[in-house]
């Protein structure tokens, strides 16, 4: 589904992706560990589309196409979503219109029909009712005033709606209390199926507790250092990230 | 550059061109305000750009037009005027087309004892008593060129009053409609609108206009809140690309009164509308919204004086513009808060959208305070569309003209929210999506 090879992406001239190789496989569930600064984010973004970044070499395939050519939304019609850090608050637009609009520009795009309202709203609050997300969320504005929890939800209810073939969540842990972590390991293992690929950006491996991968990568200074299986996010959470980039440097 | 010579000039060619116009019925106050507002022309300074008010706004191309008055004006076909009335706006309804009263297209039927609504013409017969009370009272002390011409060539307006505690349980709508694509007209309709004490109504103007019509709608409304009175007053300016328009409101607010106004000002060449507001006793609350929209050829000019005379009174204004292509807009925002005028609460915002680098806002709020308990506050930006939401929307599939469209909407729908009135909130959220349409298209 998606072949990344050495990925060289810097930003403003300081280089911060220095030759990624990474091959996810279609249904495969992989998590991306790494300590602050190693380039976890920017690989999302770069992913995403997210403009202001220098890719100086390598390339990225998806689904077997050049994927770095493709503006952000195209790369969101064929199947990509980022569940983000930090989503960004849209104040004036309203979430259900958003959301409306973001699921028919896809379908539209792929030649399919688009959901009418009435279909449109009964999809929307059943996932945000399996989210236990308040639906009074959902005619606000996108993430204005949501607390860092609801942001987080509100994510994993953009893509369950999307429903993409390549999920990619950055952090999406980050700032969660332990019922909020256990509703969105749900909402995420709810889409996990043969058909659809995941990548897990996180800091800690509590996350993998709740939804357990199939493959774990170290990223450290813009490369990954090591790969292996769901033992090694334990290995690295006993003995802590100095253990594998202390190595690589070595 | 215009000469002091000039402007009188031009303001005395249009009193004399309307001289045979005038109504030979008036009242005699009413001939004598005339006569004054006459005498003022000739000796009323220069409005050029040392004047703080007139600093980013130049008047030539008004005065280099040679505009007709209203009374030269052809009849407006009955097709284009049927064409600009909302079939679902359950409404009383007065029509001007080209500055005459339309009878037959207005709607004044059935209304509640205690409540006087006619056009201001029929009302100088008619209603000499709080008309003469009021008629330029709250205008008279302020005027420039075009509030003394306004006087003294009324053509026509509204006249409202509403007797002490009636309400009114349907909306107003004033529709301005103008067709004049040869012949530049001079229109000027005054209006007064009195609430007496508690008095409640809620008021809709629409200014209309096919594109090519060319005029100057020098439009001049004084309106007096009593106490306890609230009137909701919502104006939608969405005039032809080659219209000049100088709408003037003054409100005069006594106790416990509140008034809550919106205007849109999507049209015109050059559009100016200037709030007047004096709180005269305390207690009285006055909300002012706005936004404007400018592209390419266009200037839109806010003008706020809002006076904080008596102790305790509360003042809001929110305005927001969005400008694109080479867009024009000025914003002058004032707030006086008089030394006697403690417990006053001010609030003012403009908060503008560029989305070329071509368009240019010069925005100056100003807070003047001479009391020293009260809760002020102003914040200005400009600013662009922010990447990071283009970015986030686009990830979501949506593409870059509609994700801009929805920020830009998302950044008005603010102001559009504050209308009360669904049907003119429907119609100006459509009309919104329209212009939007070609300035998020003309980005880049």
């Amino acid at each position: 589904m998606l072949a990344i090879t050495n990925l060289h992406v810097a930003i403003e001239d300081k280089p911060v992706l220095r030759g990624l190789d990474l091959n996810i496989g279609t249904g495969e569930v992989h998590a991306i560990m790494g300590p602050n600064g190693s380039g976890k984010s920017t690989l999302a973004h770069v992913l995403a589309g997210r403009e202001g970044y220098e890719i100086s070499a390598g390339e990225v395939l998806y689904e077997g196409a050049d994927l770095l050519s493709l503006a952000p939304e195209e790369r969101a019609h064929r199947g990509i979503f980022l569940g983000m850090q930090y989503p960004v608050e849209l104040p004036g637009v309203n979430n259900m219109v958003f959301m409306r609009e973001a699921v028919n520009a896809g379908r539209r795009a792929r030649g399919e029909p688009e959901l009418d309202s009435v279909a449109f709203l009964q999809q929307v609050r059943e996932q945000a009712r399996q989210l236990e997300l308040d639906e009074t969320l959902l005619k606000r504005n996108v993430n204005a005033g949501f607390s860092g929890g609801e942001k987080k939800r509100n994510e994993i209810l953009q893509m369950a709606m999307l429903q993409p073939k390549l999920a990619i969540l950055d952090e999406t842990d980050s700032g969660l209390d332990i019922d909020a972590l256990r509703v969105i390991a749900g909402g995420v293992n709810a889409l996990r199926s043969p058909q659809r690929s995941i990548l897990l950006i996180t800091h800690y491996q509590r996350l993998l507790d709740y939804i357990q991968p199939d493959y774990v990568h170290v990223l450290a200074e813009g490369r990954i250092v090591r790969s292996g299986d769901r033992k090694l996010a334990l290995e690295l959470e006993e003995k802590g990230y100095g253990w594998i980039t202390g190595e690589a440097a070595a | 550059m215009i000469s002091i010579g000039q402007q009188r000039e031009w303001a005395q060619q249009l009193v004399t061109a309307s001289a045979d116009a005038v109504d030979a019925a008036q009242p005699d106050w009413m001939a004598a305000a005339r006569a004054a507002a006459v005498q003022a022309l000739a000796t009323l300074p220069l409005l050029d750009r040392k004047q703080e008010a007139w600093r980013y706004t130049r008047i030539d191309a008004l005065l280099e037009q040679h505009f007709l008055p209203a009374d030269a004006a052809p009849a407006v076909p009955a097709e284009a005027l049927n064409g600009c009335l909302l079939p679902a706006f359950d409404a009383w309804r007065l029509v001007f087309a080209n500055g005459r009263f339309m009878p037959w297209m207005s709607d004044l039927h059935d209304l509640p004892a205690g409540v006087q609504l006619r056009s201001l013409r029929e009302a100088l017969t008619t209603d000499a008593g709080p008309l003469a009370r009021w008629f330029g009272q709250m205008s008279r002390h302020e005027g420039h060129v075009f509030t003394a011409l306004n006087t003294a060539l009324a053509n026509d307006g509204v006249y409202l009053n509403i007797e002490n505690g009636v309400e009114l349980e349907r909306p107003i709508e004033v529709i301005y409609f103008n067709q004049c694509a040869d012949t530049p007209l001079l229109l000027q309709p005054r209006s007064l609108v009195v609430l007496e004490s508690a008095a409640r109504a809620t008021l809709v103007e629409r200014f209309i206009s096919p594109d090519q019509s060319l005029y100057f709608h020098n439009n001049l409304s004084e309106i007096v809140l009593g106490a306890g009175a609230a009137l909701g007053h919502y104006r939608l300016q969405d005039e032809s690309r080659s219209a000049f328009h100088l709408g003037s409101l003054y409100l005069s607010q006594q106790q416990q009164s509140r008034y809550q106004g919106t205007t849109l000002a999507f049209g015109g060449r050059w559009a100016r509308t200037e709030y007047n507001t004096t709180f005269s006793e305390a207690g009285a609350e006055c909300v002012l919204n706005g936004l404007y929209t400018v592209g390419d050829r266009q200037l839109n000019d806010f003008h706020l004086d809002v006076r904080h005379t008596v102790p305790g009174c509360t003042s809001r204004e929110q305005f927001k513009g969005v400008l694109y292509g080479k867009g024009r807009a000025v914003f002058d925002g004032r707030i006086l808060v008089e030394k006697q005028a403690q417990h006053s609460d001010a609030v003012l915002t403009n908060d503008n959208l560029v989305l070329s680098r071509d368009a240019e806002v010069d925005t100056k709020p100003q807070l003047e305070i001479h009391a020293d308990d009260v809760k002020c506050s102003h914040g200005t930006t400009v600013g662009q569309i922010d990447p990071q939401q283009l970015y986030y929307l686009r990830s979501r599939g949506i593409d870059a003209d509609t994700a801009r469209r929805m920020l830009c909407l998302g950044f008005a729908g603010e102001v559009l929210d504050t209308i009360d009135v669904q049907v003119l909130r429907e119609l100006a959220a459509g009309r919104l999506v329209e212009i939007l349409g070609t300035a998020a298209a003309a980005v880049e």
